[in-house]
């Protein structure tokens, strides 16, 4: 007898099951998902419930009940033995496709420990105009770019929706946890490539405090849906919604169709730039080992995982070499965070072919592979034009002159950028964050660190907890520390407890 | 009735935390003292600031301030979000998530006396008061 994994939640009082038909698939290892067959009826049951338990509960009580009840799901996450990571355990791997260790290390204990009470944003609303210039917040820096223009304001949602994105675990998490504080019921659409976990974050909320818990609707239906779509948006007062080209697409023009707001987190492009201060024969090892944990982090299915990283010339290492120390590194970093039954080989084998002609036939190309198509490096001194990775722990890395010429090379493409990791001194960082901002990316992080979103960093120029409330245009920036020298330091010692932990 | 804002009514304010005992309670590990700024809009013309010294449960002192003054924690918003407040139609924590007020100092040495910020909230709520129009 094999395990059924519910990936739905919502108030058991209403009494759905009886009424619902649902489905079963069997993803393999003995594992089954039980998806409902929503109806308008159903929907509208449970929409009006989580209006109802908005107003009996979530609306009377304060925000340090909520925070308290926040802390103590974190605290039982963060157990290697919470029933609910026993089970996240068990089936996670198999309906993700990450590795075990991914999840637990990378997922469970560094994204898990993100959601603390006394990391979450409760700063309010910032003034853009006393941040022209990076500015400190939380344990870093940000600045506004634009100028206001508000073309949605409501500070009293009451039903907020949320359709996530299948390529980061735990997004539904976040989504729950900023809802309860600014007093809105939440129903949130879990991705079909990973519709599990949603379910299991809000079953642990109800172990706390079920009353709140239940103004949460965890709803696994299929993208392509209209009809549950078109309902539950027009039940809702906003949307945010995390996916691809083609949900920009759809979900825009669906929110017009509803005129709400969509607060949208579309398809990205991240890269990483290290100075050539950074390639000494002391720290240019380093820089590759922090670079290593980048590259396999949820093999760079997220928006933030670099796809290319730029290296600048006049170090004592260069790029070659540079490339050829990442390499021993991802083999190291990926035994102990290995890739899971999603491996990508075809697209490591395409990457390898495709730059394996050009070593041939004497580009300055040079390929470092991994034995088993874990991972690709590839040197490549072709061009340094912006190209996207196949993913799945292929990565260029690329000669650049001098990192100020970056921001050129990437605008043709700034609508797209996010995240950008970053290995270059105090003194040489606010001028390149200036410049690479200006051309549109929106977080610079310390390399190592580019797929651990801090609670207090906008997320796309938009801060998570504000965009909720309101759409101002403002582009928030954000760098991840104060310090880079010391949070490298700091980073590498972090990375070296986790690889090492492992091995 | 007094009016609120008003050195008169800021002295009452003192002499009820001073004689709230659930104040004292739960306020009873606080340290800190405050500045609560309360900033002109459409009924309010000039600014406004009451110092607030509150310590372990009791309030050493509490005045409008003429002058430049400093203190551990300000709390700052519209004379709108104000009212909200002392009429209990505005949690002041909800108020500070959404950006209606803003404070500085450590905000979350704040959130950990929550208890003692709606007790004060509740005295404040209990005076009887006409607001500016």
């Amino acid at each position: 007898m094999g395990k059924t994994i519910e990936c739905h939640f919502w108030n058991p009082e209403l009494d759905l099951e009886k009424d619902l038909e649902f489905t079963y698939e069997d993803i393999g290892n003995n594992i089954e998902l039980k998806k409902p067959v929503f109806t308008i009826v159903s929907l509208n049951k449970i929409i009006e419930n989580l209006k109802q338990k908005r107003q009996e509960y979530l609306l009377k009580i304060d925000i340090p009940t909520i925070l308290n009840v926040i802390e103590k799901v974190t605290n039982m996450w963060m157990d290697p033995d919470y029933k609910g990571r026993i089970i996240a355990r068990d089936v996670l791997p198999t309906v993700t496709g990450f590795s075990l260790e991914m999840i637990e290390s990378w997922g469970f204990d560094h994204f898990m420990s993100i959601l603390r009470k006394d990391n979450l944003p409760l700063f309010g609303k910032l003034k853009p105009e006393e941040y022209k210039e990076f500015s400190e917040l939380g344990d870093g820096l940000v600045k506004a770019y634009g100028e206001i223009n508000v073309s949605h304001s409501n500070y009293d949602p009451t039903v907020i929706g949320h359709i996530c994105a299948g390529n980061i675990l735990g997004i539904a998490a976040f989504e729950m946890i900023i809802d309860k504080l600014i007093d809105a019921a939440s129903w949130i659409k879990v991705p079909s490539e990973e519709p599990v976990f949603g379910a299991l974050y809000a079953k642990s909320i109800e172990e706390v405090d079920p009353e709140l818990a239940y103004s949460i609707a965890i709803l696994p239906f299929e993208g392509g849906n209209k009809d549950v779509k078109e309902f539950l948006f027009s039940k809702s007062d906003i949307v945010r919604a995390t996916g691809g080209e083609q949900a920009r697409i759809s979900l825009t023009e669906l929110a017009g169709r509803h005129n709400i707001p969509i607060a949208g987190h579309w398809h990205k492009f991240s890269f990483i730039t290290i100075a050539r201060e950074y390639m000494d024969e002391e720290r240019a090892s380093q820089i590759a080992e922090l670079v290593s944990l980048d590259v396999t982090a949820w093999d760079q299915q997220g928006c933030f995982s670099p796809q290319e990283i730029f290296v600048e010339s006049g170090g004592e290492v260069d790029q070659l070499k540079f490339a050829e120390l990442l390499a021993d590194e991802m083999e190291t970093t990926s035994i102990a965070l290995p890739k899971g039954v999603n491996s990508g080989k075809m697209q490591v084998l395409d990457g390898y072919h495709q730059y394996l002609k050009k070593e041939m036939m004497g580009d300055p190309v040079k390929i470092f592979p991994s034995a088993i198509h874990q991972w690709l490096v590839i040197y490549d001194g072709t061009t340094e034009n912006i190209e996207p990775s196949p993913l799945f722990r292929v990565i260029r890395v690329k000669p650049i002159e001098d990192i100020m010429k970056i921001p050129t090379l990437v605008k043709p493409i700034g609508q797209f950028l996010q995240t950008v990791g970053v290995a270059i001194p105090n003194k040489r960082l606010l001028p390149f964050a200036d410049a690479i901002s200006e051309v549109g990316a929106t977080n610079i992080r310390t390399i190592s660190s580019m797929t651990l979103q801090k609670p207090w960093e906008p997320w796309d120029g938009r801060f998570p907890l504000q965009e909720l409330f309101e759409l101002d245009n403002i582009r928030w920036v954000s760098i991840s520390t104060k310090n880079i020298d010391e949070d490298i330091r700091a980073s590498l010692e972090r990375k070296r407890m986790i690889v090492n932990s492992k091995m | 009735m007094m009016r609120f804002p008003s050195d008169e009514w800021i002295q009452t304010f003192k002499d009820e935390l001073n004689n709230n005992k659930v104040y004292e309670e739960v306020a009873k590990d606080w340290e800190g003292d405050f500045l609560f700024i309360i900033t002109p809009d459409e009924e309010l013309k000039e600014i406004v600031i009451f110092y607030v010294d509150l310590w372990h449960g009791k309030c050493r002192d509490a005045y409008l301030v003429k002058n430049g003054k400093t203190a551990a924690f300000t709390f700052k918003g519209p004379y709108s979000n104000w009212k909200k407040v002392i009429k209990k139609e505005l949690d002041p924590i909800r108020g500070l998530i959404r950006g209606m007020f803003t404070v500085e100092g450590d905000s979350k040495v704040i959130l950990d006396q929550t208890k003692a910020a709606q007790e004060l909230v509740n005295t404040a709520s209990q005076i009887p008061v006409e607001f500016e129009v």
